[in-house]
């Protein structure tokens, strides 16, 4: 029995593994550190932060490519791996059990959330000038509602926890962590980096609040 | 005397044929020290009468060794999957539920077909090759100490099957091979002379069913009654899959 090459269910797999780091979880960092800038105002939002990314080389290429295609692969591939879930967590209740069922359960979860939050943003901007021109406003609208800004916190820490667990796994699925301590070592520098972005999101999303 | 002291309660989930309809009976046998889970099923079985007075076909389950190294007797003790020779009375709550090893067909009462565990060794050539048509005139290949005694710990696998039902990834919906029978690629490959198939055995654990299908949910590694670090296992051969798969797209 020889193959003549990895299997490609093997290779997809591990290209949704990479997908989720490179370039989806740069991206959701270089995203949330951007927008953490909300709490300089208005002027500098809309001035600087948006107006730099609307000025970028290749945008809509760049959108496409490094954003688009990526998460909708990484999504659409993770709802296949997500069937598999039988997951038990009332008869085993270990930590990474739960999390295991967190990842999928955050998955669907984030993508709910990103139809919307990119619905209501860069679609919605395509025909509204007012979002394109005034996004910080527009932030500043859609967040002064209770509802909004929970439905945003939520998307928020489903998005960080499902990066930072992701890596976890990710060490391992990849080799990088093999013993039980590296594992758990690795496992805490992740919920670490989760805590930190956590935080940085949180605090760009009470920037846009008046 | 404590309730518990006097008798040993048994709640046992039957299934008279292979995709029949379960149902729930429950036995009582007077309490005698150092009981375990199989030595009172034999005295249940002396005697299959239930606490309702009804006498019922004895219960049938898969034994061997007694001794926690043939893997025959897992089952769900009180909803953990584990070996019954090893689940000591004196140490469980009562009533004991007993269920049939989980995501296995059941063939009756508690006796399950574990055949896919072997199905899943014989896919990843889980032995070593020594058979050729050569003479080596060498003697055993020398295996460093430290080496030893990490493979050690996967040669104590007696593919008992709690690992792969306490998996959430493994089950009739799914392809996937499971923990027991990826740690023995580990085990397989670190060995000097089965070292010459590790490709062989990395590309069968890459394809369907394989290591990809691992949601590392580690449920296996707290269950396994020898304490195989599965999950180790499962992270060194990320890493040698990782390897292999740079190997098969640029070569080398």
């Amino acid at each position: 029995m020889s193959h003549p090459a990895a299997d490609s269910r093997f290779l997809l797999r591990r290209l949704h593994s990479l997908l989720g780091l490179l370039p989806i979880g740069i991206f959701l960092t270089f995203h949330l550190w951007e927008n953490s800038q909300s709490r300089f105002g208005a002027g500098h939002y809309n001035g600087e932060v948006v107006a730099f990314l609307r000025g970028m080389n290749y945008l809509p290429v760049l959108e496409i490519v490094v954003i688009a295609l990526p998460l909708l692969f990484h999504a659409g591939y993770g709802l296949v791996v997500a069937t598999q879930m039988r997951a038990e967590l009332t008869r085993y209740r270990f930590a990474r059990n739960w999390l295991y069922w967190l990842q999928r359960v955050s998955g669907i979860g984030i993508l709910i959330f990103l139809l919307l939050h990119v619905g209501m943003t860069r679609i919605e901007g395509l025909w509204r000038v007012s979002v394109r021109e005034d996004l910080f406003g527009h932030m500043q609208h859609l967040l002064s509602q209770s509802w909004m800004f929970g439905l945003y916190l939520t998307g928020l820490l489903l998005s960080v926890f499902h990066l930072a667990n992701g890596l976890s796994t990710m060490g391992i699925v990849w080799g990088l962590t093999t013993s039980a301590r590296a594992q758990r070592r690795f496992g805490f520098v992740c919920a670490g980096f989760g805590l930190l972005l956590a935080t940085i999101g949180v605090h760009g999303l009470i920037g846009f609040l008046p | 005397m404590p309730a518990n002291r006097m008798s040993i309660r048994f709640k046992i989930r039957r299934q008279d044929a292979p995709g029949s309809p379960s149902y729930w009976q429950e036995f009582a046998i007077p309490y005698a020290p150092d009981h375990n889970v199989i030595s009172a099923l034999m005295v249940v079985q002396n005697n299959p009468v239930t606490t309702d007075g009804q006498r019922v076909a004895p219960v049938v389950w898969d034994r061997n060794c007694m001794e926690e190294v043939c893997g025959s007797c897992a089952m769900l003790i009180n909803g953990v999957p584990r070996p019954s020779c090893s689940a000591l009375i004196d140490s469980l709550t009562q009533p004991i539920v007993l269920e049939p090893l989980p995501k296995f067909p059941v063939v009756r009462d508690l006796l399950v077909d574990r055949s896919r565990i072997d199905e899943g060794l014989r896919r990843v050539r889980a032995w070593i090759e020594i058979d050729g048509a050569w003479d080596t005139h060498e003697g055993a290949p020398r295996i460093s100490p430290i080496e030893w005694s990490a493979n050690y710990l996967y040669s104590r696998c007696m593919s008992c099957g709690c690992c792969l039902s306490a998996c959430p990834q493994f089950g009739p919906h799914s392809a996937f091979i499971g923990p027991a029978a990826l740690a023995q690629v580990r085990l397989m490959n670190a060995h000097p002379t089965g070292r010459y198939d590790q490709a062989e055995r990395l590309h069968a654990i890459m394809g369907d069913g394989g290591i990809s299908d691992c949601g590392n949910a580690q449920n296996c590694v707290r269950v396994c009654p020898k304490a195989i670090p599965l999950t180790t296992a499962i992270g060194e051969l990320g890493r040698q899959t990782t390897v292999q798969a740079v190997k098969d797209l640029f070569g080398g």
